[in-house]
């Protein structure tokens, strides 16, 4: 465990922005105690070869500004492809930096995944998060781009367990044996998404309770949840309404075992909120927070944990 | 770099179903890259996963969701067998290069602008100059540097414009009436502003 991570603010519950979110966050301030953003839908990349490169929405982030009123704005980007092969996205790290002069977030996060790859003279974007090889040599890769995240900003960073579809031939490593190497080699903290988990647990047909109690959740600082949906006999991460029951029930699993967690962050499409309802909304949230309070931020002793 | 190349692959395989295809039909033979024996094995062995299949459906469904958010009457006047069969002409010539879809939005307006000069049969009458149209709103609405102004936009229309875009935004078939005119479209505190010119304007 990375010490860095023993110092973390003990946030509550978080909610993930998205535009059509805006009249609800206006109105129910009440509702959460830091707001978690995908940065990347602040500003446009216009491409390596432009100057500037990076175009800000202004208007978004003081907006943001606003209805945090104080609160912490925690970046979790999309951009930064941290597991792309042929180069390093440092442009995004630039933009990163950027708005930690501006919000001083107490941790940021990206995700365990690539979607950039080498095309020609151009580079291909796949859009969807893909999966890497659960093997040393991964773990080998992301060593000194962790490194560099963490040179370059003085808070802790995490990274987020992904879904995936398939698993690869040849992996050398479980997922729980995976994600607790990379942390003890790289540093970084663990951003634990539990309906990821409980997504890949579904679709594989395997045990989350196994991964969850053979993860090392001294690292886990952030936790996310969501709900999603059937499609062609496969469950996936949609993130389109409330909890479902299993997840309620990792998340009460992981709350008083997970010593150095910020906080829970409710993850929903800005698409689905009209089905949602802002009603329905409002009582998740105050669920999660009832759950947390009931849980952190007294964590229960690592030696329990450990027993 | 044979992890780029496994990468790059990989990527193909979720975007281009002709790729995948042949790779499930050829085997290593399509694979035209210096990889090692586990990243080929892996290649082949996710090209052939029915979990692969869902990737490219979720790939699919965020590039379409972007493009249909961004022009949804250019959509909805092409209608949607039209549309899937553009958008797939368009994809397997346009690879997705940016996370920022705006760009990828116009040049589909383009595309389309370009198969409406070859002769590609039209569903809709009025399928070009609503394209038109919006391409201009997001010409309007392309970030840009700080104190560059987006230049006015002109649309040539042979339909009344205004019950046609109110139709279509309603989702309801519109009853086009003919009447040339342009529309000028210009940015101004923050929002994009129209107006109904019957001649063309003074440049």
């Amino acid at each position: 465990m990375s010490e860095n991570l023993i110092a973390i603010p003990k946030l509550g519950v978080g909610l993930a922005y998205q535009p059509a979110l805006r009249p609800f966050l206006e109105t129910r301030g009440d509702t959460f105690d830091y707001l978690e953003v995908v940065p990347d839908i602040l500003w446009t990349d216009l491409g390596s070869d432009k100057t500037p490169r990076y175009i800000d929405d202004k208007d978004g982030i003081d907006f943001l500004r606003r209805v945090a009123d104080g609160r912490p704005v925690v970046p979790h980007g999309i951009g930064l492809s941290i597991g792309t092969a042929h180069r390093f996205n440092r442009g995004q790290l630039d933009q990163i930096e950027k708005w930690h002069g501006w919000f001083q977030f107490p941790w940021h996060s990206d995700h365990l995944a690539w979607n950039l790859a080498e095309h020609g003279v151009d580079e291909l974007n796949a859009g969807v998060t893909l999966p890497l090889p659960r093997d040393q040599e991964t773990l080998d890769a992301l060593a000194p781009r962790v490194a560099e995240v963490r040179r370059r900003l003085p808070v802790p960073f995490l990274l987020e367990n992904n879904v995936y579809f398939f698993s690869m031939p040849g992996e050398e490593m479980s997922d729980a044996e995976f994600l607790n190497a990379l942390c003890e080699q790289t540093g970084c903290g663990l951003l634990l998404d539990l309906h990821n988990v409980y997504c890949n647990a579904r679709n594989h047909r395997t045990d989350p309770y196994r991964l969850l109690g053979e993860l090392d959740l001294r690292n886990v600082v952030e936790i996310h949840v969501a709900g999603g949906m059937e499609h062609e006999g496969w469950y996936l991460d949609a993130h389109s309404g409330p909890l479902p029951e299993p997840v309620w029930e990792l998340l009460r699993w992981c709350l008083p075992r997970c010593p150095n967690l910020g906080g829970v962050t409710f993850e929903m499409m800005g698409s689905w909120f009209v089905d949602m309802g802002s009603d329905r909304l409002v009582q998740e949230l105050f669920a999660l927070r009832e759950a947390w309070q009931r849980w952190q931020p007294v964590p229960m002793h690592l030696a329990e944990v450990a027993a | 770099m044979s992890a780029a190349a496994f990468q790059a692959l990989f990527a193909r395989l979720v975007i281009d179903p002709e790729f995948r295809d042949d790779v499930r039909q050829r085997g290593a033979a399509a694979l035209d890259a210096d990889l090692t024996d586990l990243e080929s094995e892996r290649l082949l062995f996710v090209s052939g996963d029915p979990g692969m299949d869902v990737t490219r459906t979720l790939h699919k469904g965020f590039r379409l969701s972007k493009l249909m958010g961004q022009l949804p009457l250019t959509c909805a006047a092409l209608g949607k067998e039209a549309l899937a069969r553009e958008v797939a002409e368009f994809w397997r010539r346009n690879p997705p290069v940016s996370f920022y879809y705006l760009a990828e939005a116009v040049a589909f307006c383009d595309f389309l602008a370009a198969r409406l000069e070859e002769g590609m049969e039209a569903p809709t009458p009025y399928l070009g100059e609503v394209a038109a149209w919006e391409r201009a709103g997001l010409e309007l609405q392309r970030p840009r540097p700080e104190g560059e102004a987006p230049p006015l936009q002109v649309v040539e229309f042979t339909h009344d414009p205004l019950p046609l875009l109110a139709a279509l935004g309603r989702g309801e078939p519109p009853e086009p009436t003919e009447r040339p005119c342009l529309m000028i479209g210009g940015y101004d505190g923050g929002k994009v502003e129209w107006r109904l010119a019957e001649d063309a304007p003074a440049v």
